[in-house]
């Protein structure tokens, strides 16, 4: 077996006395794709930005490839290869799309000023690559469609040789063609052994393009299992119930198995 | 009828890449002055007068660029008359008479001493508000309102209320006047500077975008860019130079350096001043500041959406302590211009600047919900503000007349621009 | 108020130390603010002059309340003054207070801003005659020509008794057409910055055929010179100002300024003191020596009024200044040549 790409251990974070993942343990394998299921609010995003250091975790600790990782912030992570795709985009919306995808890792010329040409040159490359009828180069991301925006931000992250990749919700904003295109990129990303965390609610997507799932109910995690062992039945159980079926490891979130007429059952209206 | 002059317009602002707001501005600028030449009865565009006013407007625009920073991080800065105040007190205080004890009366080293001390000071306050601000998380509209008050008073306890006067000889020069002009041979030679400048910086830029393969820009494109900078540069030269010394002030130094006056008058050229040259260099910094440095690039991308800079691995909080850090610094360059300027010292020093100056950068273009504004449109935000009051002085208009027109000038300004930008999004 | 026959004999018979110990006069004052340097001053020559008479002085600062004031002056009274000084923060606003005052038979002097209440007693320095002083002084120097007037913050009435002062001075030499007004602007703020401007623009507008400036303070005055300076005018346009700044003092000495009015605050203060201990003795306001009637007002309310001369320093009488102690002869001559003025020398 190889060493994990990513361990979370035991993670747990609290909003003034609000437990928004408690106890989550979660992997993720160099060239796997992990898809993280879970409600509105159900902590996966929250647990995601420990991970890419927005957040700091108040318990729990980060492995990467077998060793203990320091993460305080945004520039730990990415020191660590790790890249993130946030639901919101996160563009700073009145600069271009160079400016964009270089933010905090900007090119410098000789004389330690921005070297804008070689920026937009590199932003050209990688986002013919993405979006190959891209041109508006010289204009705020503002003016960009949600399409060309999304694309701006998957360009960040894959620009910069992530090693870990973070989608949050990557195709929300996208029609089908464009849906397909990442399917597409996440494939290579994969076949290059990147480990993907994707994140998203739509059940459909994530079996197609993910290797694993986990799920995440109420901020702990129910469990996880490998994507043919389970159906999808299965895996909306898991989702709404928090019940672990018999494919998947469960979590510290997992609806204890022996009691189905628990009280949990009784009160979820099904 | 319009259609195909707009046509032409578009073609050529696209070709130049010249900013169609900045050109708006420039139009209106030009209406006013015009208008005021005309009312004024041909006093306004005379060299006299544009000399004046470029002195006078000066010490705004010098503040004015770091309050573009400022405000495009979404913060505000009310402190920065009151620091000017203060710290020109103390600059007032360290060379009439601290330094006048240790080092004699206009001693060489007095001006510089004096002015690094300021710049120290300016940049201590402006570091100190930055601080509170960024590290203790205090709006900045609280602090610097704190601030306004605080350094005003600190101001009058300096000296209890006393106007420091005269300042140092050398010293005075920061403020212009006829020493504090650099001479007609001078002024050519910066004009032919800048033109060379504007050349370096359009053959530079075709180089980049060859080794990259990007669209040139036409060359008719550059080369009117060319003939409007260096122009620029050259006829600001000749209007500077075309402002002789007074009759008395040439008459005395003829008469202390044995020269004979010749008939008519001796022509003796001021050229460009010395607070403007300071006030170029300090906006010519700023913009380069502003759009050359990772610092700028982070200014604007925490204007545009603090948590995606935050996220992007931006130390946002200390970008924001260096912003108001600087500003402090430029607040103490333009105290000394003050001071040099009055010649004196007083508590009361830069009192509303504060309002002129973040009316000069709001007039030139910079949103107050952040992300957007020039260095550039700043300072022409700062000139448009000038003109109006010195062309209302020239009208004989009294005081509370100017500030009705200025208010409303302000509105109508951010309401035109507020427009533009709904067309332009 | 008992013991006002025992004052009244200690202050008149007894030398100072002994009056301070029989005497029980005590003179309450509420100050708007302290926020200028000037109140320092007026309450040093308040508190010293009613040390010598042997009063008590009893002092609260509004801090530029108006309301503040009101609470002030109440506690003045229940503290036991006998008597009132008050420099008013609002002069409409303070008349209950007065009032208050007044019912409780307790005199009120209104100090050097006018509170109008006919049982008020009005003691200031004559604004009026301010200007008379400045137009002279600048008339006398250059009698016929271009004037240009630098007035003060349109904001304050001073400003507008000081220019029909200098008017009533000018006015006929600018209806013989002597004098030629050719540009007068308000200071805003008395900002002397802004009375550069002003200057500039007017040098600017008659192409520096200027031949005198009557400047109302000596802060608008600094403004204006450095404006001439730049033009090589200073020293050659007569500048009037007030109020005896030290780098207007200096400027005298130079040459560049010709006139600043001087009104000494510790005389104010000291009449103040004087005037409040010998009401409170019992004196009829009418008694007082050198009380006129007023009723210049805006009101038009007849009052007794105590009006301060002003004293006009020029380089032949700065030896006034220096001698009253007001400043240092080293800082009045900083820079002067020597024999060019008597003082420096």
């Amino acid at each position: 077996m190889t060493t994990p790409l990513v361990e979370m251990k035991n993670i747990s974070i609290a909003f003034g006395g609000i437990h928004a993942v408690e106890d989550v343990s979660i992997d993720l394998y160099p060239g796997e794709v992990v898809g993280l299921l879970g409600h509105n609010g159900a902590g996966k995003s929250t647990l995601i930005k420990i991970l890419s250091g927005a957040y700091q975790r108040s318990a729990g600790e980060i492995w990467i490839d077998g060793q203990k990782a320091i993460i305080d912030n945004p520039r730990d992570a990415k020191a660590y290869g790790i890249e993130t795709i946030y639901q919101t985009l996160a563009l700073a919306d009145n600069v271009d799309a160079a400016a964009n995808l270089f933010l905090g890792r900007e090119l410098l010329s000789r004389w330690g000023t921005l070297d804008d040409a070689a920026m937009e040159a590199a932003t050209r490359e990688v986002m013919g690559r993405l979006n190959p009828n891209f041109r508006r180069f010289k204009e705020p991301v503002k003016a960009l469609s949600g399409g060309q925006r999304q694309s701006v931000a998957i360009a960040r992250a894959i620009l910069f040789n992530a090693r870990i990749l973070i989608m949050d919700e990557p195709t929300a904003a996208l029609g089908p063609q464009e849906t397909a295109q990442v399917a597409e990129l996440i494939q290579q990303l994969k076949d290059q052994g990147i480990g993907i965390f994707l994140i998203s609610h739509d059940i459909h997507d994530v079996f197609d393009l993910a290797d694993r799932v986990s799920v995440m109910k109420n901020g702990r995690l129910v469990g996880h299992a490998p994507v043919d062992q389970v159906s999808k039945d299965e895996v909306l159980g898991m989702i709404i119930l928090g019940k672990c079926p018999a494919g998947a490891t469960p979590g510290s979130g997992a609806m204890p198995e022996e009691s189905p007429e628990s009280p949990v059952v009784l009160k979820t209206p099904v | 009828m319009a259609e195909p002059k707009a046509g032409l317009m578009t073609r050529f602002l696209k070709a130049t890449e010249i900013d169609s707001r900045m050109l708006g501005m420039i139009a209106a600028l030009a209406i006013i002055w015009i208008g005021f030449h005309i009312a004024s009865g041909g006093v306004f565009l005379t060299p006299r007068n544009l000399w004046n006013l470029s002195v006078q407007t000066s010490s705004i625009a010098v503040m004015s660029t770091g309050m573009v920073l400022v405000i495009v991080t979404r913060h505000i800065d009310l402190s920065v008359g009151s620091v000017l105040g203060f710290v020109g007190m103390i600059m007032g205080v360290m060379q009439a008479e601290l330094l006048t004890q240790w080092l004699g009366y206009n001693s060489g080293f007095t001006w510089w001493l004096t002015l690094a001390i300021g710049l120290l000071l300016g940049a201590a306050i402006g570091a100190l508000h930055g601080y509170v601000i960024a590290y203790l998380g205090v709006p900045a509209f609280i602090v610097t309102l704190g601030g306004l008050l605080a350094w005003r008073g600190a101001a009058w306890w300096v000296t209890s209320g006393r106007t420091v006067a005269p300042m140092d000889d050398n010293f005075r020069l920061l403020g212009g006047g006829t020493t504090g002009a650099i001479g007609a041979t001078w002024t050519w030679i910066i004009a032919a500077v800048i033109c060379l400048f504007i050349i370096i910086a359009i053959v530079n830029g075709r180089r980049q975008r060859t080794r990259f393969n990007f669209p040139l820009r036409p060359l008719w494109a550059e080369a009117v860019l060319l003939l409007l900078g260096c122009g620029l540069a050259l006829g600001a030269a000749v209007v500077a130079n075309a402002y002789y010394w007074p009759k008395r002030v040439a008459e005395r130094y003829a008469e202390a350096h044995g020269l004979l006056i010749p008939d008519g008058g001796l022509a003796i050229s001021h050229g460009f001043a010395i607070p403007v040259l300071i006030a170029l260099a300090v906006g010519a910094a700023m913009s380069f500041l502003a759009r050359r440095t990772r610092f700028g690039r982070y200014v604007f991308s925490i204007g545009g959406n603090p948590e995606a800079a935050s996220l992007a691995g931006v130390d946002t909080r200390k970008v924001t302590l260096k912003i108001f850090m600087l500003l402090g610094a430029l607040c103490a360059i333009s105290a000394a211009i003050s001071t040099a300027r009055l010649n004196a010292a007083t508590n009361s020093l830069g009192q509303l600047d504060e309002l002129y100056v973040i009316a000069a950068a709001v007039i030139g273009g910079t949103s107050l919900a952040g992300g957007v504004g020039t260095i550039a449109g700043a300072m022409l935000g700062a000139v448009v503000m000038q003109s109006l009051q010195s062309g209302m002085v020239l009208m004989g208009m009294d005081s509370p007349l100017q500030n009705i027109v200025v208010g409303i000038v302000l509105v109508f300004a951010v309401w035109v621009d507020t427009v533009y930008r709904r067309r332009a999004a | 108020m008992k013991n006002v026959l025992g004052a009244a004999v200690a202050a008149t018979l007894f030398s100072l130390s002994i009056s301070t110990a029989i005497a029980e006069v005590t003179v309450g004052v509420s100050w708007s603010n302290f926020q200028e340097e000037r109140w320092k001053t007026d309450e040093a020559a308040i508190k010293s002059a009613l040390e010598a008479l042997g009063a008590t002085y009893l002092s609260a600062d509004a801090q530029s309340s108006a309301a503040k004031q009101l609470t002030d002056v109440e506690s003045l009274i229940a503290n036991g003054a006998d008597a009132l000084i008050i420099l008013a923060q609002d002069s409409d606003a303070i008349g209950p207070a007065v009032q208050a005052a007044v019912d409780e038979g307790i005199p009120v002097v209104g100090y050097d801003r006018l509170i109008e209440n006919p049982a008020a007693f009005y003691l200031t320095f004559d604004n009026k005659e301010v200007g008379r002083l400045q137009a002279q002084a600048v008339f006398a120097a250059q009698p016929e020509g271009n004037y240009v007037f630098i007035k003060g913050s349109a904001a304050d009435p001073n400003a507008d008794f000081l220019h029909s002062g200098q008017l009533e001075v000018l006015q006929a030499a600018l209806d013989s057409g002597a004098i030629k007004n050719v540009g007068e602007a308000y200071t805003d703020g008395w900002l002397p910055a802004n009375a550069q401007r002003n200057m500039e623009q007017f040098l600017t507008a008659n192409d520096n055929n200027i031949d005198a400036v009557v400047a109302s303070n000596d802060g608008t005055a600094g403004g204006v010179i450095a404006a001439l300076a730049s033009q090589g005018l200073a020293g050659e346009v007569p500048v009037s100002g007030q109020d005896g700044d030290t780098a207007a003092l200096n400027r005298v000495a130079l040459g560049t300024q010709t006139v600043s009015v001087w009104k000494d605050a510790r005389d104010l203060g000291k009449a103040a003191a004087e005037i409040a201990v010998k009401m409170a003795e019992g004196t009829a306001m009418s008694d007082i020596e050198g009380a006129v009637m007023f009723d210049g007002g805006p009101k038009g309310v007849t009052m007794n009024a105590v009006f301060l001369k002003p004293v006009p320093i020029t380089r032949d009488n700065l030896n006034l200044v220096i001698d009253a102690g007001w400043v240092s002869k080293d800082v009045v001559c900083q820079g002067v040549a020597a024999g060019t003025v008597d003082v420096c020398d």
